[in-house]
């Protein structure tokens, strides 16, 4: 018979071995990170462009990267993706305010032969006509169904105040389709595609051939000199409302600035962001979803931008809570403002944390991820190795004094729409 | 390939255990052969309500995730009209504490009113969020019954209606778990990092004493073959006319489910697809088209969906769509096609492959169509699929009357 009524036996996790990729400098500014040890046959290309939306106007940039397999003088849009098709391969493209990231799946036999395939049209990108037409029109309707949600509505809202007064803070219109010219789209092509790599992830057991290959053919399109970032941000603060009377359900995004992993703070206010609403145990979800019923979920994350970064907190509870929900949501930081979080739930916190970086450097892919994850900020794998020293060290007054420091309710930009 | 060991407990338990030494973390996976395909039509979305009751506390453990967490694990769960599958994520030197949190709630909940209370209403916000608050988000609502007018699949895992789960009582509860939530209903798969003679060990210490029971009959009304063309229009607050053709097709056990997969991705996944580069690209009657397969265990629905360009009536639509079809019909899909579609396939399955819980999920869902060695199988299948293979699944099912239509209007026109 077993005992029911006690946990087994369990084992903290002390120490994590992480594995860096290799190296490859292009130039002073670019290099190629290679992790070639993988136990099947699958592999991952990741190009990052500096292209992203801070470079232009929104609808421009983003029009740009959609259309970055659209055509080239050789080959039509459908020819170019029958290829890919045909090699097997998958691509996807991911656009953010700091860049583009264009990530190429398939089997290891083939995917150097998409890399060249896929890398050369969209350095070769022409921009039909049709294509843009057609692009703008898709995304129109796109903004249209958005606008009817009441998330699409308070996150464009949030960003507004997040990143106010910088040029982060541009909220795409509808109107902004109508006027784009081709020469606006060419002219971003040229400058942030055709001379806008600044780093290649390789993750494959590839022939090492093939990655000399890789390096020498992205060569022209470099970056000559380091990635900057834009680095003052200041949110405003205040509480902001958009009024949707048809809405059964209010979004709410809750937030202020805060920074990114080069910050002495950082490993601190990410405890205490789990703490407070990054698991399912979170004072948050164990409050305001498995104690009220106010909500399907809701989270908190510290989000990074390239030279800096912010705090948010997100849900979507019924518009009949939504006063209730606020109030619970400032009753919990105010509670971490002022009162120790217990031994215990500390303690699972920390086991929570440690049980979620054993798996966050479960093989090469996701080893991979976690390099890129602090290679952005110029950090390297040694910043794990501290992380779960200070998990093991941090103690309850310390989280205290990181939550008054930063989590004051008037420094926070509070938004709604419902 | 993926290995595996499969047993079965004295009391009906089906174990599958899958080791591999390479990474750290283990996943504990029970699927139980439940959906919401096995509700009374009175009482829908149960099987969904009660996923999110089995995390409200067991017979001798108050707080399932906490003591998870604790163990640094975690744990999520989906309710299909097929299945509920509940798995855990752990340190693999944690195993334990997975299976005793697991076990002990195949044994008994806690039956507390408080938590019924409190899921009633996130199942609710759920039922908000994901159906009513955004525009297109009651289609299924409404396409379910229009193509189904007698299977269980005409109700929505979240049910038919959200009454019946402001309804939903303590006895109501109980008798589902009696029904549903006992060895011989279940299929519990082991994976990860462990060594093989202590996990057997632990999991008969956890297991073998819950008692055993009858594995429920399953006795569902089957879907008469449809005689005639079915089509259904609602107005809705949206910003572009939309429309949703489902046609029917067979089990996720038939040759129908590989052919209809390899058909919705020749016709509609994406932009190099047949209906994209006709509908879309060169008669710009469409923004948007999609085809996709239901994939269930009984019949199941082959569907295109999208949204009319500006301008464009659904008759323009209909013509063009059917004119394709029928060409589809009589020649199929090109050869090199056909190889590309392949090709994608084996890619994504190599990488699905790569993760612990996809391989444990598909194990346990293979185990429960008859095989867990399924898993192995199941990229064969694809490879043999032949162009004329294609042309008699588009002869059978782009049949007008096996087709059922919802349009959905923008208001304003």
């Amino acid at each position: 018979m077993p005992n029911r009524n006690t946990a087994p036996t369990t084992q903290k996790i002390e120490k994590i071995s992480f594995v860096k990729p290799q190296e490859l400098w292009i130039n002073e500014s670019v290099k190629l990170l290679w992790m070639p040890d993988v136990p099947n046959e699958t592999s991952r290309i990741d190009l990052y462009f500096d292209a992203g939306l801070r470079k232009d106007r929104n609808a421009i940039v983003s029009i740009c990267s959609s259309l970055l397999l659209s055509g080239t003088k050789q080959c039509s849009s459908t020819e170019i993706h029958n290829q890919i098709d045909q090699l097997g391969a998958y691509f996807d493209i991911g656009l953010s305010h700091e860049g583009v990231l264009i990530s190429i799946f398939a089997l290891k036999n083939n995917i150097f032969e998409a890399f060249c395939l896929i890398y050369d049209s969209i350095q070769d990108a022409i921009f039909p006509d049709k294509e843009i037409a057609e692009k703008i029109t898709e995304k129109r309707e796109r903004f249209k169904i958005n606008s009817a949600k009441v998330g699409f509505t308070a996150q464009r809202k949030f960003q507004e105040k997040i990143f106010f007064n910088t040029p982060y803070d541009e909220l795409v219109q509808i109107s902004d389709f109508d006027n784009i010219s081709k020469k606006e789209i060419v002219d971003f092509h040229d400058e942030w595609i055709k001379n806008g790599l600044y780093k290649i992830a390789v993750v494959g057991n590839l022939d090492s051939k093939e990655i000399i290959k890789i390096t020498e053919r992205c060569k022209p399109s470099c970056i000559s000199s380091p990635m900057t970032y834009f680095k003052n941000f200041c949110n405003a603060a205040g509480v902001f409302h958009e009024e949707k009377k048809s809405a059964v359900q209010s979004a709410i995004r809750i937030g202020k600035t805060m920074f990114n992993k080069t910050h002495d703070d950082f490993f601190d206010f990410s405890i205490l962001n789990t703490v407070l609403g990054d698991y399912f145990g979170s004072r948050l979800m164990k409050n305001i979803r498995e104690d009220k019923g106010y909500t399907y979920g809701i989270g908190s994350t510290l989000a990074e931008t390239g030279g800096s970064g912010y705090f948010i907190i997100g849900s979507e509870v019924g518009t009949e809570h939504r006063e209730a929900s606020l109030n619970e949501i400032k009753k919990e930081i105010e509670l971490l403002n002022t009162q120790f979080i217990d031994k215990s739930e500390l303690e699972l916190v920390k086991n929570y944390l440690l049980g979620q970086m054993l798996k966050a450097a479960d093989g090469p892919y996701a080893m991979m991820d976690l390099f890129l994850s602090v290679d952005a900020y110029s950090l390297d794998m040694e910043f794990y190795n501290r992380y779960i020293e200070r998990i093991h060290q941090i103690q309850t007054e310390e989280l205290k004094s990181i939550s008054k420091k930063y989590l004051q309710w008037d420094s926070l930009s509070i938004v709604s729409a419902g | 390939m993926v290995e595996f060991q499969r047993y079965k407990l004295k009391n009906g338990l089906t174990v599958l255990l899958h080791q591999d030494k390479t990474t750290p973390m283990a996943v504990v996976n029970t699927l139980y052969d439940v959906g919401a395909r096995d509700e009374s039509e009175q009482k829908t979305g149960f099987a969904h309500l009660f996923e999110h009751l089995m995390f409200g506390g067991s017979i001798n453990i108050s707080d399932f995730d906490k003591e998870l967490q604790k163990a640094g694990g975690e744990s999520n769960a989906f309710t299909s009209n097929d299945i509920t599958n509940y798995y855990e994520i752990i340190p693999a030197q944690n195993i334990e504490t997975a299976l005793w949190l697991e076990s002990d709630r195949m044994l008994s909940l806690a039956f507390t009113e408080k938590s019924l209370e409190v899921q009633r209403n996130v199942v609710i916000e759920e039922f908000k969020q994901r159906y009513l608050n955004q525009p297109y988000g009651d289609v299924w609502l409404e396409l379910r019954p229009l193509a189904y007018e007698k299977h269980p699949y005409k109700w929505a895992t979240i049910g038919k209606d959200i009454s019946h789960i402001e309804n939903a009582t303590m006895t109501d509860v109980k008798s589902f778990f009696k029904k549903y939530y006992h060895p011989s209903n279940a299929i519990l798969c082991v994976s990860g990092n462990f060594d093989n003679s202590k996990i057997r060990r632990q999991i008969e210490t956890y297991f073998e004493e819950i008692p055993s029971a009858l594995k429920p009959e399953r006795l569902n009304p089957q879907e008469p073959k449809q005689k005639e063309f079915k089509s259904k229009s609602i107005n809705r607050d949206v910003p572009a006319n939309a429309f949703y053709y489902a046609f029917n097709m067979g089990t996720r056990k038939s040759s129908d489910y590989y052919l209809g997969d390899i058909m919705s991705d020749a016709v509609g996944k994406d932009s190099s697809s047949v209906l994209n580069i006709s509908l879309k690209k060169e008669l710009e009657l469409v923004t948007e088209i999609n085809a996709f397969i239901t994939g269930s265990l009984d019949d199941g629905l082959f569907v295109i969906s999208g949204k009319l360009a500006e301008g464009v009536s659904f008759e323009q639509l209909d013509d063009q769509l059917w004119r394709i079809l029928n060409e589809i019909k009589e020649s199929g899909i090109d050869a090199e096609k056909l190889i590309g579609i392949k090709n994608k396939i084996s890619t994504a399955k190599a990488f699905q492959e790569q993760g612990l819980l996809n391989r444990s999920i598909n194990l346990s869902f293979f185990e429960l169509l008859g095989d867990a060695n399924g898993i192995n199988e199941d990229a064969l299948i694809y490879q043999k699929i032949e162009a004329i293979d294609l042309i008699s699944f588009a002869k059978n099912t782009f049949v007008k009357t096996n087709c059922s239509l919802l349009k959905v209007c923008n208001n304003a026109k």
